[in-house]
């Protein structure tokens, strides 16, 4: 060290919380006696203004260059004295700090040897504090840029807010079209307007705000650097119609091949070129390339010239200070066989039957299953979720149980002789108005049957039969229907993983990304400048989605109001005098930081700033004792174990 | 001589999983023994064998490594190479004519806070049972 | 002017040293007239005595090899610092004990059962144990006692400077002497003569090295003919190179034989077995305990290979002993 180090040892009682349990009158005597100790004083509550004020007295009156605090854990009040002792001119990571509370004082009941374990940490405290350095704070500009990943509900809310408030949104969807799942439900619970078009009113307000630039049929291929600093790679996959497409449909009609219609949930057809929904933005034709023969007939038919079969992919780089992953869910997919599911036209899905009653449907909103309308429907509840079956999620998803219920409703509103079962393990109406629809769905004369082993599905010909042990009624039930409905769940998108191996953040055991903290923090990733919004963390009805969308739009515009993200330099470093450009530290490093240089005819590590996380993990690989931790060097470590063996003092 | 010895046990805590424990173990006032020096780490993946072999040739009676369960670490895979140094440094300390229940690899997450706590009751009866290690530190002639 | 005095002496040493020394070659000859020789007992017939009626600090530089094993080595050591200006620990058993540093590994009594009792090719039906005196006619002869451990002279006196290798290379020698003899001696305690970086500093396939060094099995040696234009680690082979400092040109591995380590630590390693240890264990190539205990279970012998010159050194210095109640 360049200056003679004068330690200041400042011992905190915490009210009785230390110093009932620990001789506080020992320990600062005994600091006294340690090498490198200018001074060491007590009190009562060291971090409020007179604790922080004696601090920072005294500081300046025995001169002191280091300071270590013995008081509560660094997590709760480190930052606290950080600023207390650069208010007194000192830099903030002079400091140690010497956890006498949660890990002694609350923890061991023998006054005495509490006591001896204090001046132990204190010692170590003391070692380390002495050997410590000044670091700089590293300052990085955020680019005032958001990257949303998904243009379903949460996506578009995020986007569209953080564009009002003034920042430029790149927001990139994979399908070739904006909208989400919320655009193919029919009349959504409540508020009585269909998907579609409560979707596309966002989506409007979206696409016409200049600071968004929506990327369709593209996907995140590659991301690069961190908060603040993220370079993203956008590849848009050839969508091989353009602009200048009127949507005349004569390509529709004279396209040979014919698919199922994913946006149908399979219940009716589309042609290899084909408009998602009527609703779809943007409102051009597209090619699904993997259905398309290259026949060409579309091409020789299309008046405007629009479609170019042979229409390349592009690739933009994007600067971006911060990440918003909306990607959504996916329904649960039953197995084929479970509830008789794809055995079965009698047997569909929630969300096939969304379809169906949506009046821009495969059957114009007619409940028409196989050219009749059902006499009699069974739901069956919680497909997928609360460990009803071997594959189902041990979860409830939420959203079903309203879902299923509005359209109990609305069927019996229409077809009021249609009997309706409602097959259920539980019902949980939670959210605003949702007790209502099970009260009226009651009045309307559902059946509700609740079981607790699944039942069973049974196909005939001409129905379908449903045997479930009823626990309420406790007796066998067998329930013929004309159509079986089953209410699934959400699971965690498929694409997850292909959007974790390049945003790397963490999921959860069930799949579902994981947020920073499930109460405090529960729209952000763990890494910082990415966010988590809608049913990509977990199950979430369209409320909760969007007020997810409008959290992380609020998270990322307070993260660009900052303008300039600090760094914490507790980060790795290469010393070139030292570094043999042996490489072993490179594939230590899970972020990417480290690369061999040239310098002159040899080779050494260098550490990209922006991107070490501070772990550690090379330094302790680095053969050569070259690459260091600011804050945490070799020496400093170690000063702290071998001041285990130092004598004690008084 | 186990009622007097305190074994003195080094202990390596990564910041944001064992450490938060710790403190947990703390705020919830369990009662462990007295027996730990607690080292903070940001990542178990800085513990250094150098500094275990110091530890106990500085008076560490026992060291223990902690850090958050493989798949939850804060960094990623920081704690998939202490994983892999302490299954050689293991062997190593074996060799070298130490116990191995004096050097343990333990995860333990900040929500653990009973695990750490019967860990420590564990190892600090453990190593009482062992008795003190005495290196034969550098002898000086 | 008087030509400054070198002793050169040698303790528990397998002589190679010795040999390093004359691999100077035709330079030996410049350096009996640099230097006066008052102490080397492999070439001249100085005697103790001779070394004890020179002043104290008389001689300017004396160059120890093998390590402190016997009470005779201790002895000598000491009688040299007192007589020396500078003592200079030559190759890696001075420096931190060598190969004989292993045997720190096992008791005293290990020790001779294993020389006297135990050894394949051993004829000794009586049991005979060497013995700290015997009368013979009426004189007493002596042997030096065996001290517990073998140490490295630093344990023992103060050292100066440090030459590094098993043996030291003839280049990294003369670099040594030279410094020595120079005006500007370089700062106490370092090592001379060498390089301040790891081997892969020097080694020409370094740069062969892929972007991520990582490695999913142990290789020995004799298991496998290495590709010549490959870095020797990378192709799985354990070589120490990283944790080794440089200056012998990478002799072993220009011959495809990997690094073992004789040329000892970096400055800044406290704990040279461990920190080579911790980079190897770092690049094994898997997350489960199973398979990573699999690969190390290739290596029959971890203390050997990791301390194989650094045992007497390290932290712990050999074997911890108990405390016997």
């Amino acid at each position: 060290m360049i200056e003679e180090p004068r330690v200041g040892v400042f011992v905190c009682h915490c009210g009785l919380n230390i110093a009932g349990a620990i001789d506080v009158k020992k320990v600062v005597e005994y600091a006294k006696t340690l090498p490198y100790v200018a001074d060491a004083k007590e009190y009562v509550f060291m971090c409020s203004a007179p604790g922080q004020g004696l601090i920072k007295e005294d500081i300046k009156k025995c001169d002191l260059n280091r300071v270590v605090v013995a008081a509560c854990s660094p997590g709760m009040h480190e930052a606290t004295f950080r600023a207390s002792i650069a208010e007194a001119g000192l830099n903030p990571y002079l400091l140690e700090m010497a956890n006498i509370r949660e890990q002694c004082s609350w923890v061991y009941l023998d006054k005495q040897k509490a006591t001896e374990t204090a001046k132990d940490l204190i010692r170590m405290a003391v070692a380390k504090a002495r050997l410590l350095e000044a670091l700089e704070e590293l300052r990085v500009s955020v680019e005032p840029t958001s990257l949303v990943l998904g243009g379903g509900v949460a996506g578009l809310r995020a986007s569209l807010d953080l564009a009002e408030r003034g920042y430029r949104v790149h927001l990139v969807e994979k399908l070739p079209t904006l909208g989400g799942r919320a655009a193919r439900l029919g009349k959504l619970a409540h508020v009585d307007i269909r998907g579609a078009d409560v979707v596309g009113s966002l989506i409007s307000a979206v696409t016409s705000n200049l600071n968004v630039t929506v990327h369709v049929n593209s996907e995140l291929v590659d991301l690069e650097g961190s908060v603040g600093t993220f370079r993203a790679k956008i590849r848009t996959a050839p969508r091989f119609v353009n602009e200048k497409c009127t949507l005349c449909g004569e390509c529709f009609h004279i396209c040979p091949i014919e698919v199922p219609n994913e946006y149908e949930f399979g219940l009716s057809k589309r042609k290899a070129i084909y408009l998602p929904f009527k609703e779809a933005y943007p409102r051009i034709s597209v090619i699904d390339p993997e259905a398309c023969t290259r026949c060409g007939e579309c091409v020789k038919v299309c008046e405007p010239g629009a479609i170019i079969l042979d229409q390349k992919g592009e690739e933009v780089d994007v600067a971006a200070g911060a990440i918003t992953l909306a990607t959504g869910f996916q329904p649960y997919e039953p197995p084929e066989g479970e509830y008789g599911y794809r055995r079965s036209e009698k047997v569909l899905t929630l969300f096939q039957l969304e379809r169906l009653l949506d009046e821009d449907g495969p059957t114009g909103g007619e409940l028409k299953l196989a050219g009749s309308t059902p006499r009699s429907l069974a739901f069956i509840m919680c497909v997928g979720s609360l460990n009803t079956t071997e594959s189902a999620h041990p979860y409830c998803s939420r959203m079903c149980c309203a879902s299923s219920l509005k359209n109990m409703l609305r069927i019996k509103e229409r077809y009021p002789e249609t009997e309706i079962y409602a097959i259920y393990k539980d019902i949980r109406t939670y959210g605003r108005g949702d007790e209502e629809l099970y009260e009226r769905t009651t009045e309307r004369l559902v059946k509700f049957i609740r079981f607790e082993a699944p039942p069973k599905v049974k196909l005939h010909s001409d129905r379908v039969d449903i045997e479930v042990y009823d626990t309420t009624l406790q007796e066998d039930l067998l329930i013929p229907a004309d159509a079986v409905v089953l209410a699934v769940g959400m699971s965690p998108s498929a694409d997850l993983d292909k959007v974790r191996a390049v945003v790397k953040t963490g999921c959860g055991p069930e799949g579902f990304l994981r947020e920073a903290h499930l109460k405090l923090r529960p729209v952000e990733a763990p890494a910082d400048g990415i966010f988590l919004a809608g049913s990509v963390t977990s199950p979430k009805n369209i409320v909760e989605s969007v007020m997810a969308g409008g959290a992380t739009a609020a998270k990322t515009a307070a993260l660009f109001a900052k303008k300039e993200v600090k760094i914490e330099p507790i980060i790795a470093e290469v010393n070139e005098e030292i570094c043999s450009g042996c490489a072993i530290c490179i594939a230590m490093c899970p972020y990417g930081a480290i690369s061999r240089k040239e310098k002159g005819q040899k080779k050494v590590a260098q550490v990209d700033k922006a991107l070490c996380k501070a772990c550690g993990t090379c330094v302790a690989a680095c053969p050569s004792g070259a690459m260091q931790q600011a804050g945490f060097k070799d020496i400093q470590v170690m000063a702290q174990v071998v001041a285990l063996s130092e004598k004690r003092g008084g | 001589m186990s009622d007097q010895f305190e074994p003195k046990i080094v202990l390596f805590a990564c910041n944001w999983c064992t450490y938060a424990a710790i403190d947990l173990a703390g705020t919830s006032r369990m009662k462990y023994p007295p027996n730990f020096r607690v080292i903070k780490v940001m990542c178990s993946g800085r513990v250094d064998p150098q500094f275990i072999l110091e530890a106990f040739r500085n008076g560490a009676d026992g060291v223990l490594v902690a850090g958050c369960h493989p798949g939850d670490c804060h960094y990623i895979e920081g704690n998939v190479k202490t994983l892999r140094r302490m299954a050689l440094l293991r062997r190593i300390v074996e060799s070298l004519g130490i116990e191995k229940e004096r050097l343990r690899l333990e995860w333990i997450s900040a929500a653990e806070a009973a695990k750490f706590v019967k860990v420590a009751h564990e190892m600090v009866e453990q190593i009482k049972a062992l008795g003190p290690l005495k290196p034969s530190v550098q002898v000086r002639v | 002017m008087e030509k400054p005095k070198i002793a050169m002496y040698w303790c528990s040493s397998c002589g190679g040293c010795e040999e390093a020394t004359l691999d100077i070659a035709e330079k030996i000859l410049d350096l009996a007239n640099l230097v006066d020789i008052v102490l080397w007992p492999v070439a001249f017939d100085f005697k103790e005595e001779d070394v004890e009626k020179l002043p104290d600090e008389s001689i300017t530089a004396s160059l120890i090899n093998g390590g402190v094993r016997l009470t005779e080595n201790e002895h000598m050591v000491k009688l040299l610092r007192k007589k020396s200006k500078i003592i200079v620990a030559y190759g890696a058993c001075s420096a931190w004990g060598g190969v004989p540093g292993l045997l720190n590994l096992y008791g005293e009594e290990e020790l001779f059962s294993c020389v006297y009792d135990e050894v394949p090719t051993l004829e000794n039906p009586e049991k005979v144990r060497p013995q700290r005196s015997t009368k013979v006619d009426d004189v007493e002869l002596k042997l030096p006692d065996v001290l517990p451990r073998l140490l490295p002279i630093d344990r023992v006196v103060a050292v100066d400077y440090y030459v590094p290798g098993c043996p030291p290379t003839a280049e990294v020698t003369w670099r040594a002497v030279e410094a020595l003899l120079s005006d500007n001696l370089p700062p106490r305690g370092s090592v001379i003569g060498a390089s301040g970086k790891a081997l892969c500093d020097e080694c020409p396939l370094n740069e062969t090295k892929p972007d991520k060094v990582l490695i999913q099995d142990l290789k020995r040696p004799h298991e496998v003919i290495p590709d010549p234009e490959k870095c020797l680690l990378a192709q799985g082979l354990l070589c120490l190179g990283p944790a080794t400092r440089g200056g012998c040109q990478a002799l072993c591995v220009k011959a495809r034989m990997p690094c073992t380590g004789c040329f000892g630590p970096l400055d800044r390693v406290t704990d040279y077995g461990a920190k080579a240890a911790s980079f190897l264990a770092s690049i094994i190539d898997f997350q489960d305990e199973e398979s990573i205990e699999k690969v190390i279970d290739r290596l029959p012998d971890p203390v050997g290979t990791f301390y194989r010159y650094t045992l007497a050194s390290s932290s712990l210095g050999g074997r911890a002993r108990r405390n016997k109640p």
